[in-house]
C-alpha cells in the first residue's frame, strides 16, 4: 500500500493543550494504529488522552476515520489513503 | 504572612479551595479548578515551599495530577501521571490518595487498580512501586463498589501501611521494598471466611505521628444480621491496633452502626478518634440525623457530637477521604457531603455548622494550616 503524506487529525479543545494549541495535525501513516503509533511519538500527552496505559483507545473516546467511527469499518486496522481524516471526538455522556 | 487555615475539597465537578483565617470564622472559597471533572483525591505538602496536590480523573481523556505553587490561585498539571507499564495489562482508572514520601520532593500515590506509584520529582514523573503493585495477592484482590482502590497510605519511618478495597491492610517495614498483607482480627462480611488472610474492604486507617504503634481503621462493617456461612459477623467495622497493624482488634461497642467511611485521630490525642457511623444499606445518616461520635479511650466509649447538625431528615454520606481535621490548639473537624455540604465542627465537633451548602458532590476534603 502507498504510504499517505497527508492525513489530518482533527483534535477536540479538550486535548489540544497537549500539542500546542493545534485544532488540526497533519501527519503520515497508512492505518489509524500507525496514526496512533506516531501520536505517541510526536504528542505523548496527547496520545495519553486518547489511549489508556495499554494501548487501547479510552472507553469514553471515539475516532471517526472521515464519517465512519472506526468500529464500523477496521478498527485500529482501518487503511487510509491521502486526504482521509481522523476526527477524534468524545462520547456524548454526562452525569 | 499569618497563618491561614488551607481546605482543599475535592468534588464530582472540581477542586475548590477555601481558606480561613486561624479564628475560622468566615472561609474564602476558589474554584472550582478542572471544572466538570472529578477529584479523588488531595494533598496540602507543607515540606518547603507549601505545595497543594489534586487528582483530576477525566473519565474521557485520562487521569492527572494538578499542582499548586501558590496555595491554590493557580493549578498547573504537572508534566506526567502514574501510568502502568504498557505489557502490564492494567490500566489507570483513578487517582485515590497522594502523600508525602520520604525526602522533600518525594510524592506517594494511590491508583485504581490498586497499585502504588512513587515520584521523586514533586509529581512530574512516576514509577510504579512493585512491592505492592506487583504482590502475588494483587491479582486475586476484588472492586469495591467505588473501584479497586489504594486509598490509604500511612508513613512511620521505615514502615508503609497501605489500605485496599478490597485488598485489606498492607504492611512494609523495610520502606516500601516488599509488603504482607496484615490484616488477623480485621473481618470480611462478603465471604466465606469471616477472617481472611486478605480481601477485606478497609475503607480508611488513620494513625498518630506520636504514638505510631496505635492504627485506627474504619472497615466494611454492617454484618452483624449477616446469616450465611460462617454466621453473623457484629462489630467488624472500627478497630484499632496497638502493635503496628499487625493484630486489629474491634473498637465498635457503644456505636450506632459500625458502617462508616472516614476515620480521623485528633492532631494532639492519639487516644481520641472521630468516626461517622452510616446505615450499612443506605449508606447514609442512621434515622436522617447526621452524627460525628468520637471516643477520648481510644474506642472504649463513645459519644455523639452532633449539635448544629440536621436532627431529621438528611440523608447523605460521607465518603472515605471527605473528612479531616486541622491541628490548632482546639481543632476543628471538617466533612464533606455527597450532598454538596461542608461542615466544620468547632472546639473538637462540639459545635457544628455547615460552611458551604450546595457544592457539587464532595469526594475528599483535606486541612493544614500553613
Amino acid at each position: 500500500m502507498a504510504r499517505s503524506k497527508d492525513i489530518t487529525i482533527h483534535v477536540p479543545r479538550e486535548l489540544r493543550a497537549y500539542c500546542k494549541g493545534a485544532s488540526e495535525l497533519m501527519l503520515s501513516a497508512t492505518s489509524v494504529r500507525a496514526v496512533l503509533d506516531e501520536l505517541e511519538r510526536r504528542h505523548p500527552s496527547l496520545y495519553r488522552g486518547i489511549c489508556d496505559d495499554t494501548g487501547a483507545v479510552r472507553r469514553h473516546v471515539n475516532l471517526f476515520v472521515n464519517k465512519d467511527h472506526m468500529r464500523d469499518r477496521d478498527g485500529l486496522d482501518t487503511a487510509l489513503v491521502p486526504g482521509d481524516e481522523i476526527i477524534i471526538l468524545p462520547a456524548v455522556s454526562g452525569g | 504572612m499569618p497563618e491561614r487555615v488551607i481546605l482543599t475539597i475535592g468534588t464530582k465537578k472540581g477542586l475548590f479551595v477555601a481558606q480561613a483565617p486561624k479564628s475560622r470564622r468566615s472561609f474564602a472559597l476558589n474554584g472550582p479548578v478542572g471544572s466538570g471533572v472529578a477529584v479523588y483525591s488531595t494533598l496540602i505538602d507543607k515540606r518547603g515551599t507549601p505545595r497543594l496536590y489534586a487528582s483530576s480523573c477525566n473519565p474521557f481523556f485520562g487521569m492527572k495530577v494538578l499542582r499548586s505553587t501558590d496555595l491554590g490561585k493557580k493549578f498547573k498539571e504537572t508534566k506526567s501521571a502514574p501510568a502502568f507499564p504498557k505489557d502490564d495489562g492494567r490500566a489507570l482508572a483513578n487517582i485515590w490518595s497522594l502523600e508525602a514520601g520520604y525526602d522533600k520532593k518525594d510524592l506517594l500515590c494511590g491508583v485504581e487498580p490498586a497499585s502504588l506509584f512513587r515520584s521523586s520529582d514533586g509529581g512530574d514523573s512516576w514509577e510504579m512501586v512493585t512491592g505492592i503493585s506487583n504482590h502475588e495477592h494483587a491479582r486475586k484482590w476484588q472492586p469495591g463498589n467505588g473501584g479497586l482502590c489504594m486509598h490509604t497510605i500511612l508513613r512511620d519511618g521505615n514502615r508503609l501501611h497501605l489500605g485496599i478495597s478490597t485488598g485489606g491492610h498492607y504492611l512494609s517495614e523495610d520502606g516500601g521494598q516488599t509488603f504482607v498483607a496484615a490484616n488477623q482480627g480485621v473481618g470480611a462480611g462478603f465471604a466465606p471466611d469471616p477472617y481472611p488472610e486478605f480481601g477485606q474492604c478497609v475503607h480508611k486507617i488513620a494513625s498518630h505521628p506520636a504514638a505510631p504503634g496505635r492504627l485506627y481503621m474504619q472497615n466494611h462493617g454492617g454484618w452483624a444480621d449477616w446469616s450465611g456461612p460462617g454466621g453473623p459477623r457484629p462489630n467488624i467495622g472500627v478497630l484499632r491496633s496497638d502493635d503496628h497493624g499487625k493484630t486489629w482488634r474491634s473498637i465498635a461497642e457503644g456505636l450506632p452502626s459500625d458502617f462508616g467511611f472516614p476515620i480521623v485521630v485528633h492532631p494532639h490525642d492519639a487516644d481520641t478518634v472521630y468516626v461517622m457511623p452510616l446505615e450499612p444499606m443506605t449508606r447514609a445518616c442512621p434515622g436522617g440525623a447526621p452524627a460525628v461520635w468520637r471516643s477520648e479511650n481510644g474506642g472504649g466509649s463513645w459519644k455523639r457530637l452532633a449539635r448544629g447538625m440536621a436532627k431529621k431528615e438528611s440523608y447523605f454520606t460521607v465518603l472515605r477521604d471527605a473528612m479531616d481535621i486541622d491541628d490548632l490548639r482546639s481543632p476543628a473537624l471538617y466533612f464533606g457531603t455527597t450532598t454538596g455540604q461542608l461542615w466544620i465542627g468547632r472546639d473538637g465537633g462540639e459545635e457544628w455548622s455547615c460552611l458551604f451548602d450546595s457544592l457539587p458532590p464532595i469526594h475528599c476534603v483535606k486541612v493544614a494550616v500553613i
